[in-house]
């Protein structure tokens, strides 16, 4: 996120500070004080807290995202895929719990579990896409099927969850635990946040992603292993949805034909709201986590609120995303 | 009072002032070269005349009245038409459907496509070419998009008729054709405003030329008593010494062989390619567009399939399924298509440069400032001049696009240097600096392949050349023997030496 | 309507005068619905499957076929096909959407085929010979019944709506309805929708606890929603909040009132078994060619410790 240190005996200027690139940041304060001043306990900390853990299941499935669309990519599975990994990891829990009990091996069997499906699902996409030459939309499309028929199987149509309700208590941590005094998710989400801005502006494989999706000519050309990038950008994608997983399972221990359903479209408007390009290219680690925030805030407002009519509200969130979207479009 | 006037035309982007108050008078019906090197403003003020931009200050008159477009729609209405350097055609319609797009001829609300179709073949006969109006412009090679811009130009009816570097891609054959054309229009009473940075081009066709440097307008002259050399001159402000540097022939033993190819074919481009490149030489690649050269090299590079083949280096053979293959192999190519498959226009300098070996940047993170310095070493070796490090490269003049993009193959430190078309869209300035970089890599033991469509420049600076012909070798030159004549001879068909089969002794 | 009649009486006779030789006439029955997309769909693919099992025993040679639809393209699609390939003289559905499947299924009905609509009425209704559903309306009022009688008809509610549809609003319209006339010290502190998952059930609760420092009993109208409310509670940790309602009789929580689950203390039915009665009720007519009743509601019932285990299915999956 840092720009490129620069050494002084050089006479390079540093590129001027964009201000459209602030649009969603100042969207998301100009939020906060309407939220502020329509219902004090907006600012409370316990809202707040509420609001960055409701954020961090979508908003570090959407830093995964931001690598899949700067490649010119896609995703439309995670949605699904959450759904899928939920039930997986719930029903191998619930397989293991009686021999395990309730011991650090079991978290870790969650955990690897989570992470497994994910990982195998990554590489499917990456596959299908650069290898079998199908269109990631396509694909993800294609997939995003498959994995809510194959949870909704499992389910046998109802809800998966957990059977011993120790199970519950032995992973609620995962979620309800506030070390520091702050709630889990919100520290995995900063973490993943930290780790995603390094991996895609201090690393090669963030520097290929980039140039992947500005020209995948070019890159071809300049000796760049093009569909390598692309399948680890696949797999880095899964891994994210893995890790929401391991922090969803443990709030409701549940998971059914509903669970995640419609967050790709979610983690894509954070994306996009937070300034990446459709069309890839560029982006920003900063600017998603800041369009995750945003949607989740825009919720909260109108739920502490009865400012408008409840029919109307999907309106007011449709309306601030357009806002917000022409106040960092890109000055022609 | 002239026909056409600009009168102290300023234009500034920003706090950029690239047009410093041009005065210049374009008379009726003559053909009126504009020369001058990249940036030099040619394109800025031919873009005011279009109506694609507004001048700063200052006004553009057409018989002394003052013209006012609020966009290029207006001008073309107005009979004044600019052929673009790039092509501004729709690759998914047909070529009647451009020709007629914005404008197009109805029966009713309906579409008249037999109409359109039917007028369209005449604007194409017009321009000598026979193809079916119905025909996807994506299915059109290079040279025929160029003349069908041409043709979509003339059947608007123009008064005036800008063609920015309209020869670029076009074969010698269609460039005589195109030269009918301005005869032609020129006696109907167009006027033609021709920019190019072929002089020889601007000798042949132009009435008069104006020369343009740094935003002002140097001089115009009438082209009859003006040399090319003199042209040059004018264009970058000082006398050019020879644009060539001296050659030393490299030594030709077998163990000299760096790289050869045997039997080497590309389906639909090559067939049964072999030839042989020595340690220190730079190798010409001739012939006619679509003779396929770049498809061959690409194939070589893994870029596009082939059918047969052995690559030797050092005498050993090896395998190439992709560019990272042959990076490891010592091979770089740089693509005659430098905004499609050369640079990423949107990205930072240094991030261009460091693109093909960023690993060597990469300890785990990436070290920006050893990319800093990687890049102010690249510019002051190749020189690359910008104000400003810190930009993206699609800001760069075309030069010095193409000299950053040396840059960034030579990051690899290859053995064998593949350059496609390395000076399309250079300034007569670097185009000199890129051949004299060619030189300093074939001495420094690189050898160099060079594929160009200019002849004088695969003459000037080849050791030898080898003239391609519908896909296959139909001669291999030595640097002594070089004319031009005697290359197209051999790229037309006229000649062939092919009876002499081994070619690394050829 | 004239043509119908006939028809109808026709197929009386014919299958009288089978009875009469005492054999059975043989039916095909297409059985449309929705696919599993949440809990209570999920329990109507459940008790379909289950009474076609049941329905070809006990009628030899009448068949049930059973198609479940991802939305209400695909569910006129199937129709279509029941009818050309499958050759069904019977239809039960339960419309994915009442109004784009209207005209499908009147125009097989029109061919003779006896419709059985389920749940969600058709917007014509002369293309349904018979109309089962539950009792939305009443869902509300025995919802606010019940409420309104444990809170002694004072105190604040919350309530959480599901997803915008003609449904919801009967539910929610009828529930107010009776706070308003017969608990008027009741005040409903705000509704927001929850769209009947549990996700958007402890969001919204979330926002609620937030919102309001004083709650008395939450109305989540479905056991989904619920799911997500008590966590949301079990979070923020609010001991005001004496019980939750919730609704549609999943097993998950009729065994919580059947156990005596402090804040779950009843429920009210509103069964997918519903497609169940249907079949059988349709089944019936057609093979013994007794006639079957224009409108069948099945109430929602009120379910409390006392009568829960006859509410209980272990087996299904909601």
């Amino acid at each position: 996120m840092s720009q490129p240190k620069i050494t002084p005996s050089t006479n390079l200027t540093k590129p001027k500070l964009d201000l459209s690139s602030y649009g969603p940041f100042i969207g998301l304060i100009l939020l906060c004080v309407i939220g502020a001043i329509l219902n004090r306990d907006f600012a409370s900390w316990g809202n707040i807290s509420n609001v960055l853990t409701r954020t961090s299941l979508v908003g570090i499935i959407a830093i995964g995202a931001t690598f899949i669309i700067i490649s010119g990519g896609i995703d439309l599975s995670v949605g699904s895929l959450i759904a899928l990994q939920a039930g997986v990891m719930i029903l191998v829990l619930n397989a293991v719990f009686g021999t395990l009990g309730a011991s650090f091996a079991t978290i870790l069997i969650g955990i690897v579990t989570a992470l497994a499906v994910g990982f195998v699902a990554g590489l499917l996409h990456g596959f299908l896409i650069t290898k079998g030459r199908i269109e990631a939309f396509i694909v993800t499309l294609g997939t995003a099927a498959i994995y809510r028929a194959v949870l909704t199987q499992l389910a046998q149509g109802g809800t998966i969850t957990f059977t011993d309700p120790k199970l519950s208590s032995l992973f609620e941590p995962l979620y309800y635990g506030t070390p520091l005094g702050i709630p889990v998710p919100i520290l995995v989400f900063l973490a993943m946040a930290l780790i995603a801005g390094l991996l895609l502006n201090q690393t090669t494989f963030g520097r290929y992603v980039q140039a992947i999706g500005s020209n995948e000519q070019v890159s071809r050309y300049a000796a760049i292993n093009v569909d390598a990038v692309k399948i680890w950008a696949f797999v880095f994608q899964a891994l994210c949805v893995s890790i929401a997983t391991i922090l969803y399972v443990p709030r409701l221990g549940s998971a059914s034909n509903g669970t995640g359903l419609g967050w790709e479209l979610e983690a894509i408007a954070a994306v996009i709201i937070g300034g990446t390009a459709l069309k890839g290219g560029s982006g920003k680690i900063f600017g998603t986590v800041v369009g995750s925030i945003l949607l989740a805030t825009i919720g909260n407002v109108l739920n502490i609120t009865s400012l408008i009519s409840e029919y109307l509200n999907p309106a007011v969130q449709g309306v601030v995303v357009i806002v917000v979207a022409f106040l960092q479009r890109n000055r022609k | 009072m002239a026909f056409l006037e600009f009168v102290d035309v300023i234009k500034e982007y920003g706090a950029v002032r690239v047009l410093h108050g041009v005065n210049l008078a374009i008379e009726h019906g003559e053909v009126h070269a504009l020369i001058g090197e990249n940036g030099a403003g040619k394109s800025t003020l031919m873009k005011i005349l279009a109506g694609f931009v507004a001048p700063t200050s200052g006004e553009v008159k057409l018989e002394s009245r003052r013209l006012q477009f609020s966009s290029n729609t207006d001008a073309e209405r107005a009979g004044i038409v600019l052929i673009h350097q790039e092509f501004n055609l729709i690759e998914d319609l047909s070529i009647a459907q451009n020709i007629f797009l914005g404008r197009e001829l109805k029966r009713g609300v309906l579409l008249n496509t037999q109409h359109m179709n039917l007028e369209a073949a005449k604007a194409l006969a017009r321009v000598g070419l026979q193809l079916d109006p119905r025909t996807l412009v994506r299915d059109l090679i290079v040279p025929h998009k160029q003349m069908l811009e041409i043709a979509k130009a003339l059947s608007r009816d123009a008064k005036i008729l800008v063609m920015d570097e309209p020869t670029a891609t076009l074969t010698p054959v269609e460039t005589d054709v195109l030269f009918e054309i301005i005869a032609g229009l020129k006696a109907s009473g167009v006027t033609v405003v021709y920019i190019s940075h072929k002089l020889d081009e601007v000798k042949r066709i132009s009435d008069r030329v104006s020369v343009l440097r740094d935003g002002h307008l140097i001089t115009t002259r009438e082209t009859a008593s003006t040399t090319q050399h003199e042209m040059a001159s004018l264009m970058v402000g000082r006398d050019l010494e020879d644009m060539y540097p001296a050659k030393s022939i490299p030594s030709r033993k077998a163990s000299d062989v760096v790289l050869e190819l045997q039997h080497f074919s590309v389906p639909g481009w090559a067939q049964d390619i072999g030839f042989g490149l020595y340690r220190g030489e730079i190798l010409g690649f001739g012939g006619l567009v679509g003779a396929g050269r770049t498809e061959l090299f690409e194939a070589l590079l893994g870029l596009r399939p082939r059918s047969s083949g052995t690559v030797l280096r050092h005498g050993r053979p090896i395998q190439i399924h992709n560019p990272r293959d042959a990076a490891k192999a010592g091979l770089v190519y740089l693509s005659e298509d430098r905004k499609g498959k050369g640079l990423l226009v949107d990205f930072l300098l240094f991030q261009n440069l460091t693109l093909s070996n960023l690993s060597s940047y990469a300890k785990p993170l990436l070290n920006q400032n050893a990319e800093q310095r990687a890049l102010e070493k690249a510019r002051d070796e190749y020189g690359i001049r910008t104000g400003n490090l810190a930009v993206a490269a699609k800001m760069l003049s075309g030069g010095n696009q193409q000299k950053l993009s040396l840059a960034k193959i030579m990051q690899l430190e290859p053995e064998v240097v593949i350059l496609d078309e390395p000076t399309r869209g250079v300034d007569v300035g670097a185009k000199r600096e890129i051949y004299f970089l060619m030189s300093a890599l074939a001495a420094a033991g690189k050898s160099v392949i060079v594929i160009s469509s200019e002849l004088p420049e695969l003459l000037g600076v080849s050791h030898r050349l080898i003239v391609m012909r519908q896909g296959q070798i139909a001669g291999v030159l030595e640097a002594e023997h070089l004319n031009e004549q005697e290359v197209i001879q051999y790229a037309t068909g006229l000649k062939s030496n092919l009876g002499q089969h081994n070619p690394v002794n050829a | 309507m004239k043509k119908i009649l006939l028809a109808f009486g026709a197929a009386a006779v014919i299958s009288a005068l089978a009875f009469g030789q005492d054999t059975m006439k043989k039916s095909i029955i297409g059985v449309a619905i929705p696919s599993a997309d949440h809990g209570w769909t999920g329990g109507v693919v459940y008790f379909a499957n289950r009474t076609k099992a049941d329905i070809e025993k006990m009628y030899p040679g009448t068949t049930v076929i059973v198609k479940t639809a991802k939305d209400a393209a695909e569910q006129a699609n199937q129709v279509q096909d029941l009818f050309t390939v499958n050759k069904i003289d019977t239809l039960v559905i339960l419309p994915y959407e009442s109004a784009p499947l209207t005209t499908p299924i009147k125009n097989i009905h029109d061919k003779g085929v006896f419709v059985t609509v389920v749940d969600r009425g058709l917007t014509d209704e002369s293309a349904q010979d018979a109309y089962v559903a539950g009792d939305n309306p009443g869902m509300g009022t025995v919802s606010a019944e019940y409420m309104g009688k444990k809170m002694n008809g004072v105190g604040n509610i919350v309530v959480l709506r599901g997803i915008a549809t003609v449904i919801d609003n009967q539910r929610v319209d009828s529930f107010e309805a009776v706070m308003k006339s017969k608990y008027p010290k009741i005040k409903i502190l705000d509704k927001k929708y929850a769209n009947w998952n549990r996700d958007d059930g402890f969001k919204v609760m979330q926002d609620f606890l937030t919102r309001f420092k004083k709650i008395d009993a939450v109305w989540a109208q479905d056991d989904d929603i619920a799911v997500g409310v008590l966590k949301a509670m079990d979070q923020a940790k609010r001991k005001d909040i004496k019980f939750v309602l919730g609704g549609a009789g999943s097993k998950e929580f009729i065994k919580k009132v059947m156990d005596g689950d402090p804040l779950i203390t009843a429920d009210v039915t509103y069964s997918p078994s519903m497609i169940r009665d249907a079949m059988n009720l349709t089944a019936k007519a057609r093979v013994t060619g007794s006639k079957m009743p224009v409108k069948t509601i099945i109430p929602s019932v009120l379910v409390t410790k006392a009568n829960a285990k006859d509410y209980y299915f272990p087996d299904s999956p909601f």
